[in-house]
């Protein structure tokens, strides 16, 4: 359990910053901001997908030996050079570690809470999860990302995490990432050669993988001033209450035309059921300009559960999870819909 | 660095990827997984060990709660608790019992022994 070798490299300002991670985007550059993940990667003992098992050779006995890694068995045998080829690769994912770390931790513009004049709420990429948890003006008009930010980790996850790494990293099921879909969060992106900005609906990939590219940092994250009549909730389904991942989690930020009257928008953000958050567009179809009644809302959880794509693992099975959705959807649109002010 | 560069072994070392808390230290006063931090990330900062609670060579409050109350089995976790529940109740200092479990949320005991630990913060804060 004892860190690779790196070198850290500590910014001073932003501009520093983004000049480090072009300078060494070849090598290997990761950005630590909390640590709570990256530090935990670094650490693990990184085991390849496939580590071939010695099958039996002229120094081992079948199975006396947990890989080829520590056999060497093509030194006495010259058929055996393509494990040779097998063995660099899987080495090369041992020691593929950064060979610079960049810490954030001085650039103390990425951290902060602030409401525009268009009433926009912008929440720096350094932001501490226990920030936004706190933050009485995101509790009371973006509640859902308040919710994801309780349900993260442990508090002291909280203390250290940070919005940015946690949307950064990418997981499906990343407790303030999906609740940022469904309140049609929008991610500041520089790099030494500009800036952009994504959509956080549009933003990874795949798990883990994202369209940032070599260079390239999120400085903070935007989300839209709430029209009147909204409101949003989000449920993390999981087994125990804390230092958990959750198997389904559900955020949905709805708008209607007054408390109780037809709905005129709607988001729900699905997590840990696909390989990244997923953004329920059918619900939108079901649900908008109808009222949001019980058959209604039955309907557009139904709609969320076909558009989740789960997998068994071991948190749960696929098939629980999709009535999970289902169940937790319909639940959080009602939450939703009582908060805007209407009874379903 | 904390453990063998300065000898500060109170603080412990657990699972090492922030899950246990066993390790917590209070940097600029707030509770933190020192095996979440490198070193050069606590430049500037105020450290606080659980070797900073004794005053005057006696132990404090809640330590003593802790040791009268039975709070401690094995012992391990402790240090973490300790820290821990000083960042409660420097921030609140009249916790429920809802809080203060909320807040060790993130510290695990092995032993399990939850509630005397419970207790022990409890006694601290109703004063």
């Amino acid at each position: 359990m004892i860190l690779p070798r790196f070198d850290v490299l500590v910014p001073n300002s932003v501009d520093e910053a983004f000049a480090m991670l072009s300078r060494y985007a070849e090598k290997g550059i990761r950005i630590l901001a909390g640590g709570t993940d990256l530090l935990v990667d670094l650490r693990r003992p990184i085991i390849p997908a496939a580590i071939p098992s010695c099958e039996g050779c002229a120094r081992h006995k079948s199975g006396s030996i947990r890989s080829t890694v520590d056999c060497g068995w093509w030194e006495s045998d010259s058929s055996r050079e393509s494990d040779r080829a097998l063995l660099t690769k899987v080495q090369d994912s041992i020691h593929k570690y950064p060979e610079y770390i960049i810490s954030l931790h001085k650039l103390k513009e990425l951290r902060g809470i602030a409401v525009n004049e268009k009433v926009n709420l912008r929440v720096g990429a350094m932001t501490t999860i226990t920030d936004i948890e706190r933050s009485g003006i995101i509790r009371e008009k973006w509640t859902a990302l308040a919710e994801g930010a309780d349900s993260l980790g442990s508090p002291l996850v909280r203390n250290r995490g940070t919005i940015g790494g946690n949307i950064a990293n990418a997981r499906p099921a990343a407790d303030t990432f999906i609740p940022s879909v469904a309140l049609g969060g929008v991610l500041d992106i520089h790099s030494e050669k500009g800036s952009r900005k994504v959509p956080v609906d549009s933003f990874a990939s795949a798990p883990g993988e994202t369209v940032m590219e070599k260079g390239e940092m999120i400085t903070g994250i935007e989300y839209p001033a709430p029209p009147e009549f909204s409101g949003s909730a989000y449920y993390k389904l999981a087994n125990r209450k804390a230092l958990e991942i959750c198997n389904v989690g559900v955020a949905v930020w709805i708008a209607l035309e007054k408390p109780g009257g037809p709905v005129t928008d709607i988001r729900v953000a699905l997590g840990a059921v696909g390989p990244t958050p997923i953004l329920a567009e059918s619900v939108k179809e079901v649900l908008v300009g109808k009222k949001p009644e019980d058959a209604n809302i039955k309907k557009a959880a139904k709609a969320a559960r076909e558009d989740a794509t789960p997998i068994d693992d071991h948190r749960g099975s696929a098939w629980y999870r999709s009535m999970m959705v289902e169940l937790v959807t319909d639940r959080m649109i009602r939450l939703a819909v009582e908060r805007v002010g209407g009874k379903v | 660095m904390v453990r063998e560069d300065l000898g500060l072994t109170g603080s412990k070392k657990g699972c090492g990827i922030g899950d246990c808390g066993a390790c917590t230290m209070l940097v600029n006063g707030v509770a933190t997984f020192s095996c979440m931090m490198l070193a050069i990330q606590a430049d500037g900062c105020v450290v606080e060990t659980v070797e900073s609670l004794a005053e005057n060579g006696k132990l404090n409050k809640l330590q003593q709660s802790f040791v009268d109350l039975g709070a401690i089995q094995c012992g391990y976790c402790t240090p973490g608790m300790l820290m821990t529940a000083t960042e409660l109740l420097r921030r609140n200092p009249h916790p429920s019992e809802k809080e203060i479990r909320l807040a060790l949320s993130g510290n695990l005991c092995r032993c399990t022994g939850y509630q005397k630990i419970v207790d022990a913060i409890k006694a601290v804060a109703g004063e």
